[in-house]
């Protein structure tokens, strides 16, 4: 599912120790895998190969039995398009958008995407709007301003923006960070729901190892790191 | 069509400089627009003074001078044409009509011509259009005058009113002879040519009021003229021409003056123009020159064009000045932007969607500039169009666009994309190097 084998990373070529150096990392179809490690492990370095926004110095990174790094820069723009959502530590919602309207976005540049969402409603943007339901932000507040949403109801939409057209893989980036611990664990038991109803893979990165017990799969990046193989 | 949608509502959102920009572009496009109006349209006023004369003959001076004095009243000629001549060369083989012109009176500062009646019949403007009555009808007696449309509109003379005319041209002359009054007999319609603004009077009676006493004159010439019955009752008729209008025979409207300032020809077939035009120019009694009214309007109208390619140049440079302001404004823009351009990318736009949507929204400002320019071009042509007419004597046509005024609007919106694809560059660019960090 995904694959990272003997993967090196360095910004560039005098770095002397590699941002990234992972031997060996297995994450199977459907896994809700939590990945901890402090500020400044790599973690977003990380996150931006596994989205094939970078390509690693070294080795290979296969996601969904495709090997990314061999592809070009558009055909990984493309891929990522299609099979993978992104929730951002800061929602990253565009202003002049209503929710509905940010939430369709997800699919608007993707075909496959959007043939997933019409599976579920008879538009995108009824589809949409059924994905802020079941996150939790009622009809009202859908058509709403995004700037007049409160940080939680920002998240939702985030949430729902990147679960839109069942993508394989969802990357959470700390997405909880603006949240306090009950919301937080609602949020996280939220994400897992949809993810569990669309099969797809959760990476979620935080740094707060309370939610660390909510998930079946834990990895430290800082044990990750360094060659050893940190395949449970 | 998603793009345009995000382009729409990204400038939305920027609704203040987004309108700024729009505006600058609409005021600029408004004033190309008018001034390429204005200028074609002077253009083809100006070469639509005068038609259907084969020449203009004066006294020797420049082609311009005379054409100036004696079409466009503009400048008046130092010397004059004698009678003698004029009745010379009027009576050459193929001449079909001449039109004495003696010009220098005003009324109001107004020209003043006195002609004949063949002026109403022969004069041309534009295509080849007659001049044509709105009220009443030519003068048959001295002491009548005809008013131009722009004449008798600002002034509010009727049919029946009376009119002094001064010695001299400008508005405050020293002698205004209100002894003399002229009766308005009839108005011209609206040519949009200088013969708007002019006052017709017959030849004769130029004389008269040059005379002094239309009195005296009349009896001068009665004793130096074989008409002395018409001129009689000429005479009579001054004298009570409140009374008997009705009765006019063979009233002589013309007279021997001594000079006339111009006089245009018409000839039975053009042939005889350039043999007829020789033989004026190498005169021998009397320097004269005969100018072809379409040739020297087009020699004027090229020493003007410095004037309108200067205008246009101009026009150019104030639509590059606003493109340019679009750029600025979408450059400045793109730095704040590229959080936003950032999502685009993560929710799997490529780098050429943010390309162009950049390209899309340069293209929206600068087509809602030019349809907001095109409304504000009509407006003011509007408003204007009375003040040119009656100020200038352009007569501007408020019709739909013309191929070539769209021909400007399509090469400024080809300026306008071309100008967008800088900042469209700069953010394709943008894109890739930030990929979905967010750095701002």
């Amino acid at each position: 599912m995904i694959t990272l084998e003997n993967v090196l990373f360095k910004w560039h070529a005098k770095q002397p120790e590699p941002t990234i150096n992972i031997t060996k990392l297995d994450i199977d179809q459907g896994e809700h895998v939590f990945l901890h490690g402090p500020s400044g492990c790599g973690k977003s370095t990380l996150l931006s190969l596994l989205a094939g926004v970078t390509v690693p110095t070294q080795g290979n990174i296969e996601l969904l039995g495709k090997a990314i790094n061999q592809l070009s820069n558009s055909k990984r723009d493309r891929f990522r398009a299609d099979h993978i959502g992104y929730i951002f530590q800061n929602f990253n919602l565009l202003p002049y958008l209503s929710p509905i309207e940010n939430v369709t976005l997800g699919c608007q540049f993707s075909k496959q995407r959007q043939k997933n969402a019409l599976k579920n409603s008879a538009t995108i943007a009824a589809e949409a709007s059924r994905l802020l339901s079941a996150l939790g932000l009622n009809d009202n507040l859908q058509h709403q301003a995004v700037a007049q949403l409160s940080i939680g109801q920002q998240q939702r939409v985030a949430a729902a923006r990147a679960f839109i057209g069942s993508p394989e893989i969802i990357i959470a980036d700390e997405p909880t960070s603006a949240l306090d611990t009950q919301n937080r664990q609602a949020f996280v038991k939220l994400l897992f729901e949809q993810a569990s109803a669309a099969n797809s893979t959760l990476i979620f990165v935080s740094h707060d190892e309370t939610l660390q017990t909510l998930f079946t799969r834990s990895i430290s990046l800082v044990e990750l790191q360094g060659g050893t193989d940190a395949t449970h | 069509m998603l793009l345009i949608k995000l382009a729409t509502k990204s400038l939305l959102n920027r609704k203040a400089s987004a309108l700024l920009t729009l505006f600058t572009i609409a005021i600029s496009v408004m004033l190309l627009m008018s001034i390429e109006r204005v200028r074609v349209d002077a253009k083809s006023s100006f070469s639509n003074t005068i038609s259907g004369t084969d020449l203009i003959v004066g006294a020797r001076t420049g082609d311009i001078q005379l054409l100036l004095s004696s079409v466009f009243r503009i400048g008046h000629a130092n010397n004059g044409v004698s009678w003698k001549s004029y009745q010379y060369i009027s009576g050459q083989r193929g001449v079909k009509w001449a039109i004495p012109m003696s010009l220098g009176d005003s009324h109001k500062g107004l020209a003043v011509l006195g002609t004949n009646k063949d002026y109403f019949e022969h004069y041309r403007f534009a295509k080849k259009q007659p001049l044509s009555f709105s009220q009443g009808h030519e003068f048959n007696h001295l002491f009548e005058v005809v008013l131009g449309a722009e004449v008798a509109n600002p002034l509010g003379y009727q049919l029946g009113d009376e009119v002094v005319i001064a010695h001299g041209m400008g508005n405050t002359s020293f002698h205004n002879h209100d002894d003399n009054p002229f009766k308005v007999v009839g108005i011209l319609k609206p040519t949009g040519t200088p013969v708007d603004k002019t006052l017709h009077i017959p030849l004769a009676a130029i004389d008269a009021i040059h005379g002094g006493h239309a009195h005296q004159h009349e009896a001068a010439q009665a004793d130096a003229n074989d008409h002395d019955h018409d001129h009689d009752h000429d005479h009579d008729h001054d004298h009570d021409h409140d009374h008997d209008h009705d009765q006019h025979d063979d009233v002589d409207l013309v007279g021997t003056p001594k000079q006339i300032t111009a006089f245009l020809l018409g000839f039975d077939s053009p042939l005889y123009t350039l043999q007829v035009r020789r033989n004026i120019n190498q005169y021998k009694d009397e320097a004269l020159l005969a100018i072809m009214p379409g040739v020297t309007l087009r020699e004027l109208w090229e020493m003007l064009s410095i004037v309108e390619k200067i205008l246009l140049l101009f026009s150019i440079v104030v639509v590059l000045i606003s493109l340019l302001g679009m750029l600025t404004s979408l450059l400045s823009s793109l730095n704040q932007r590229r959080r936003e351009l950032a999502i685009l990318r993560s929710v799997g736009a490529r780098p050429w969607h943010i390309f162009t949507l950049i390209s899309v929204e340069s293209l929206l400002i600068t087509g809602l500039g030019c349809i907001v320019g095109i409304a504000l071009f009509y407006a003011l042509m509007l408003l204007g169009a009375d003040y040119l007419q009656s100020h200038a004597g352009i007569s501007l046509n408020i019709a739909l666009l013309s191929s070539y005024e769209l021909m400007l609007l399509a090469a400024i919106m080809v300026a306008g994309f071309i100008v967008g694809l800088i900042p469209a560059t700069r953010a394709y660019f943008y894109s890739l190097a930030d990929g979905m960090s967010i750095k701002i």
